[in-house]
C-alpha cells in the first residue's frame, strides 16, 4: 500500500513536469499552428544553465533564475530568429528547421559543457526525507518539486482564466483569426507565449537536474514524452495538458513500478521481467494509440 | 411546359425566429437554365442547400424525377444526379489542368488501386480526358500547373470537373462571385454551351448574366417566390421591380 | 532529344555503375562501402519521399521501419547461427541467413509495422500526424532497447552475412552493385507508382484532401498503402544496412535517423524521387568531410539546416535540373 502512494507521488512529479514542458508547447502548436520540435533545447538549456550556476554559487534559487531566464532568452530569440519567418510555411519546413536548431543545441552545449553529464546536488534544506505517513519516506526535494509544479499550474490558470492577456491567449488557441480581429499585437503576443513556454520548459529542466543527469540530448526524449501528452490532450488545451501529463506520469511510472509483479501472477519469471519490460517501456505509447482510436482529436480538443 | 425535372413544393426552414425560407414553390424544366436571384439575405444559400441536402428543410417537399428526395444524403442525391459547383473553387492547384480532370474521372471508378500503368492510358481516363477538357475550353491549357490558371479558368475546370460525374442537375452557386469582366464573359459562354446537355440552376448576382442566360427565373425575397417567369416577364414585373430591382437600379 | 533531366539521370547511373573498377583503380576500395552506405541511405530517403513529396504525409518516424527491416535480418541470423528457433509455437520456424527468406522477410514485417503505425496516424492529420509517427517510433526503439536476449541497448553483432545464391554480400563490389540494384528497381517502380491512377490519387490527396474525399475518393485508403509501401521498402533499406556494418542496435530507429532522412529528401528535392538520393549522398558526403575537420559538425550542419529551409526551397535536384520541386 506504501509502495503504491510512494509510486503514486513519482508518477505525479513525473506528471508535473510534463504538465511544465507541455503547457507552453500545446499554446504554440494551438496560437501558432507552428511545430517546434526545438522545445527539448530550451528544457536541456534551463537544466545546463541551472547547474553550472548552482555549481558555482552554491545557489539554488539563484540556479533557477539563470536557467529559467536564459531558457526564456533563449526562446525569444528562436522565436524571432527563426519561426517567426516559417508561420505562413508548411509544418515539413517547421520542422526541418527545428530539427537543425536542435543539432545546433545539443552539440552546443557539447562545446561549452563537454561529453561528461553533469550532476546537480540537491539543495542543502531539501537533501532530507519527509516522513510523510508512517513507514512511508518521500524526499523532501521531489515534494519541493511537485509543489512548485502545482504553484505554477495554480499561476497559469490566474493568468489564463483572470487576465486581459490569458484571455487573448486562449482566444488564440480556439480561433486564430479572433485575436487579429480584437485588435491584439499578434507578433508581440506570439513572442510573449513563446518565451512563456520556453520558461516554462527551462523550469521543468532545472528541477529534473538534481533527479537526472544533465546531459546533451536529454531535451529529446522528455519532447517526445510532450508530444504524446499533446496528442492525448489535444492541441491548443490546458486542461487537456493537465489530464495528459498526469495520466502520462501514472502510466509511465506505475507500469514500470508495478508490471512486472502483476505478470508474474501469469507468467514464469523469466519470461514476465522480459514481457513486462517491454510492455512498460511501451505502455504510455499504447495509452496513446487507445486514445486515438476513441478521440482523434485528443481528450480536450481546443479547436471545436 | 410539362417536364419538370425538380419540383420544390412549400419548402420551409427557420433558423429560430428568422424564416429563412417560406413556403417556396417552383419548378425547374428539364433542358432549362434557371436563375434564382434575390437579394442579399434572401435566402438563396439557404435554398441550394436544402436542394443538395446539406441542409434538412422544416417542411415541404422536393422531387426530383419524380422521386421525393427531401429526406435523402447529401451522397445519395449526388448519386441520383445533384452536382453543386460551390462559391471557392476547390481545385488540386498543385496538379495540371489534365491531372485535374484525370482525378475527376479516376473517382467515377469504385477504386484506384492500379499502380503500374499511366494514368492517362488507362482505359477509364484515355477517351473521355480530351472530350472533358475541350467541353470546358480547357484542352489547350491541359499541361499547365493548375495554380497557374487565371481565376476564370479555374472555374471552368472546378465546373467540368463536376460535369465528369453526369450531373442531371448542375447548379452553379454564383459562379461570377469576385471574377473580372473577361472571365465572367468566359464563363457565360461556357454556362451558353452546357445548355441542353445539363439542367442547370444559377444563383448570381450578376443580373446581365442572368437575364442574358436564364429560360426562367425565379425571384426570391425573404425567402418567399415573389415571382416565376421568362426574364422578359420578370423584367416587366412590378412586384419584382419594387421589391428587387428598384432597389438594386445598379445590379 | 533528351531532357536535360534525363541527361542528368544517365550520367549519373553511368556515373554509380562506373564507381568500384574506379576506387579500385585509385586505391581507394574503402570508397565503395561509403557509396554502398550511400545508396542504402538514398533507398531509405526515396522511400520517404513517396510519403512527404507526394502524400504530404510528414512522418518523423521513418527510421522505425529501417531498424525492423534490420532488427528481421539481425534476430534470424542470430537464431541460424546459435541453432535455436525463433518460435516453436504454433509452428516451428529456424533462423536463416537465407536472402531469399530473410529479405522478403524484412520488407513484410517493415510493412505490417507500417500497416499497424499507419492505420492508427492516418486517423489524424497535420501537427497530429508528425508527433504520433514519431512517437510510435519511439515506442519501437524502446521496444527493441528492451530486448535484453537481443543485445538491448547494445544491439546485435552479425556474425555473417545474408547468403544469396551466385552472390558474395562480403565482396564489397558484389554488394554495392546488389544496392544499386535495389535503389534503381525502386525508382523505376515508384516512377510509375506516382504517375499511375493510384499515384495520381495519392498526388490529389496531398495536394487537397478535403476536395479528393469531396469526389467521393476513400483516399486514407490510398495514403495507408503508400505509407506502407514506403515502410516495407525502408525495411529493405534496413536489411541492406544490417548487412553492411554486420551489426543492428536500436540506434538504426533512433528518432534523429528519422530527422535525417528527412533532411536528405529536403536537401535533394521533395517530390522528386531521385532527388532525395542526391541529397543522401551529399549529406553523407558532407558529415564524413565535416567530421573530418571538427567532431562538432552539426554545430555547421544545424545552422546550415535552418537557413537552406528559410532561404532555398526547390533542393539540390532542382539546381541541377531547373526543375522546381513544388509549384507554390
Amino acid at each position: 500500500m506504501l509502495l503504491i502512494l510512494e509510486q503514486l507521488l513519482n508518477g505525479l512529479q513525473l506528471g508535473i513536469t510534463l504538465f511544465l514542458m507541455s503547457a507552453g508547447l500545446t499554446l504554440v502548436f494551438g496560437i501558432m499552428q507552428v511545430i517546434n520540435l526545438a522545445h527539448g533545447s530550451f528544457y536541456m538549456i534551463g537544466a545546463y544553465v541551472g547547474a553550472t550556476v548552482a555549481g558555482h554559487t552554491g545557489s539554488f534559487p539563484l540556479a533557477v533564475g539563470a536557467g529559467v531566464a536564459a531558457a526564456m532568452v533563449t526562446g525569444c530569440l528562436v522565436e524571432f530568429l527563426v519561426l517567426r519567418h516559417l508561420y505562413a510555411r508548411e509544418h515539413l519546413d517547421q520542422v526541418l528547421a527545428t530539427f537543425g536548431l536542435i543539432m545546433f543545441f545539443n552539440e552546443l552545449t557539447r562545446v561549452i559543457w563537454g561529453r561528461q553529464p553533469l550532476f546537480v546536488e540537491v539543495p542543502g534544506p531539501l537533501a532530507r526525507s519527509i516522513e510523510l505517513l508512517p513507514g512511508l519516506p518521500y524526499p523532501a526535494y521531489r515534494l519541493a518539486v511537485i509543489a512548485v509544479g502545482l504553484l505554477v499550474a495554480a499561476g497559469l490558470w490566474f493568468i489564463f482564466a483572470r487576465t486581459r492577456l490569458g484571455m487573448q491567449i486562449r482566444a488564440g488557441a480556439v480561433n486564430r483569426e479572433m485575436i487579429g480581429a480584437l485588435g491584439v499585437n499578434i507578433k508581440l503576443l506570439y513572442t510573449l507565449v513563446f518565451g512563456l513556454g520556453a520558461m516554462l520548459a527551462g523550469l521543468a529542466g532545472i528541477m529534473a537536474g538534481p533527479i537526472l543527469a544533465v546531459e546533451s540530448g536529454m531535451g529529446e526524449s522528455i519532447l517526445i514524452l510532450t508530444f504524446v501528452v499533446i496528442v492525448i490532450g489535444g492541441i491548443g488545451s490546458i486542461r487537456g495538458a493537465v489530464a495528459g501529463a498526469l495520466l502520462v506520469g501514472m502510466v509511465d511510472t506505475l507500469g514500470r513500478a508495478f508490471l512486472p509483479t502483476i505478470l508474474k501472477l501469469f507468467l514464469a519469471a523469466s519470461t514476465a521481467d522480459g514481457v513486462a519490460a517491454s510492455l512498460s517501456s511501451m505502455a504510455i505509447y499504447i495509452l496513446m494509440a487507445i486514445v486515438l482510436v476513441v478521440k482523434p482529436r485528443g481528450l480536450f480538443p481546443a479547436h471545436a | 411546359m410539362t417536364d419538370p425535372l425538380l419540383q420544390i413544393v412549400g419548402l420551409c426552414k427557420s433558423f429560430g425566429a428568422l424564416r429563412a425560407t417560406d413556403d417556396l414553390s417552383f419548378d425547374i424544366e428539364r433542358g432549362h437554365i434557371h436563375a434564382l436571384i434575390g437579394p442579399n439575405g434572401a435566402g438563396k444559400t439557404t435554398v441550394v442547400n436544402q436542394l443538395t441536402g446539406d441542409l434538412a428543410p422544416d417542411a415541404g417537399a422536393i422531387r426530383f424525377k419524380d422521386r421525393d428526395i427531401t429526406r435523402l444524403k447529401p451522397h445519395q442525391r449526388a448519386r441520383l444526379g445533384i452536382a453543386r459547383s460551390y462559391q471557392i473553387t476547390h481545385i488540386f492547384e498543385n496538379l495540371t489542368v489534365a491531372e485535374n480532370m484525370g482525378l475527376a474521372l479516376c473517382a467515377r471508378a469504385g477504386h484506384n488501386f492500379r499502380f503500374f500503368r499511366h494514368w492517362r492510358r488507362a482505359s477509364l481516363v484515355k477517351n473521355d480526358l480530351d472530350a472533358a477538357l475541350e467541353r470546358v475550353d480547357l484542352l489547350p491549357r491541359a499541361d499547365l500547373t493548375a495554380c497557374h490558371l487565371s481565376h476564370g479558368e479555374k472555374r471552368q475546370l472546378e465546373v467540368g470537373m463536376t460535369l465528369v460525374g453526369q450531373p442531371e442537375l448542375l447548379i452553379l452557386d454564383e459562379p461570377m462571385a469576385g471574377m473580372g469582366p473577361g472571365g465572367t464573359v468566359e464563363l457565360t459562354r461556357l454556362i451558353r454551351r452546357l445548355k441542353g446537355q445539363v439542367t442547370i440552376l444559377l444563383v448570381e448576382h450578376d443580373m446581365d448574366v442572368v437575364f442574358s442566360l436564364a429560360d426562367r427565373v425565379t425571384v426570391l425575397v425573404y425567402g418567399a417566390n415573389i415571382a416565376t417567369g421568362t426574364p422578359a416577364e420578370i423584367r416587366n414585373n412590378r412586384d419584382v421591380r419594387e421589391a428587387y430591382l428598384g432597389d438594386n437600379g445598379d445590379a | 532529344m533528351p531532357s536535360r533531366k534525363h541527361l542528368t539521370l544517365g550520367g549519373g547511373l553511368f556515373l554509380l555503375l562506373l564507381l568500384p573498377p574506379a576506387a579500385t583503380l585509385a586505391g581507394e576500395p574503402y570508397l565503395i562501402s561509403l557509396a554502398s552506405r550511400m545508396l542504402i541511405y538514398g533507398l531509405a530517403a526515396a522511400s520517404l519521399d513517396l510519403l512527404l513529396g507526394y502524400g504530404a504525409m510528414i512522418s518523423l518516424g521513418h527510421a522505425a521501419f529501417v531498424g525492423v527491416g534490420a532488427y528481421v535480418v539481425g534476430i534470424c541470423h542470430f537464431h541460424n547461427f546459435e541453432s535455436q528457433p525463433l518460435f516453436a509455437w504454433p509452428f516451428l520456424l529456424p533462423g536463416s541467413e537465407n536472402g531469399l527468406v530473410v529479405l522478403p522477410a524484412a520488407v513484410l514485417v517493415a510493412a505490417l509495422a507500417a500497416f499497424v503505425i499507419g492505420a492508427l496516424s492516418l486517423r489524424t492529420t497535420g501537427m497530429h500526424f508528425i508527433m504520433i509517427t514519431l512517437a510510435f517510433a519511439q515506442m519501437l526503439f524502446y521496444f527493441f532497447v528492451s530486448l535484453e536476449k537481443y543485445g538491448g541497448d547494445d544491439g546485435l553483432t552479425m556474425y555473417a552475412r545474408t547468403k544469396l545464391p551466385g552472390l558474395d554480400l562480403g565482396d564489397k563490389t558484389q554488394f554495392y552493385y546488389l544496392c544499386l540494384a535495389a535503389l534503381v528497381l525502386f525508382l523505376f517502380l515508384a516512377a510509375r507508382l506516382v504517375h499511375s491512377r493510384f499515384g495520381l490519387i495519392i498526388r490529389g490527396a496531398g495536394n487537397n484532401d478535403r476536395r479528393i474525399r469531396g469526389l467521393g475518393v476513400a483516399s486514407s485508403r490510398y495514403k495507408l498503402v503508400t505509407f506502407v509501401i514506403a515502410g516495407g521498402t525502408a525495411g529493405l533499406a534496413g536489411a541492406l544496412l544490417a548487412n553492411q556494418t554486420e551489426y543492428v542496435s536500436p540506434g538504426l530507429m533512433h528518432w534523429t535517423l528519422s530527422g535525417e532522412l528527412m533532411v536528405m529528401v529536403l536537401l535533394g528535392g521533395l517530390g522528386t524521387l531521385y532527388g532525395p538520393v542526391l541529397g543522401a549522398v551529399v549529406f553523407l558526403l558532407l558529415e564524413e568531410t565535416l567530421a573530418m575537420y571538427t567532431e562538432h559538425w552539426m554545430l555547421y550542419m544545424g545552422p546550415f539546416l535552418v537557413v537552406s529551409v528559410i532561404f532555398f526551397k526547390n533542393g539540390l535536384l532542382g539546381l541541377l535540373t531547373g526543375r522546381k520541386a513544388r509549384d507554390d
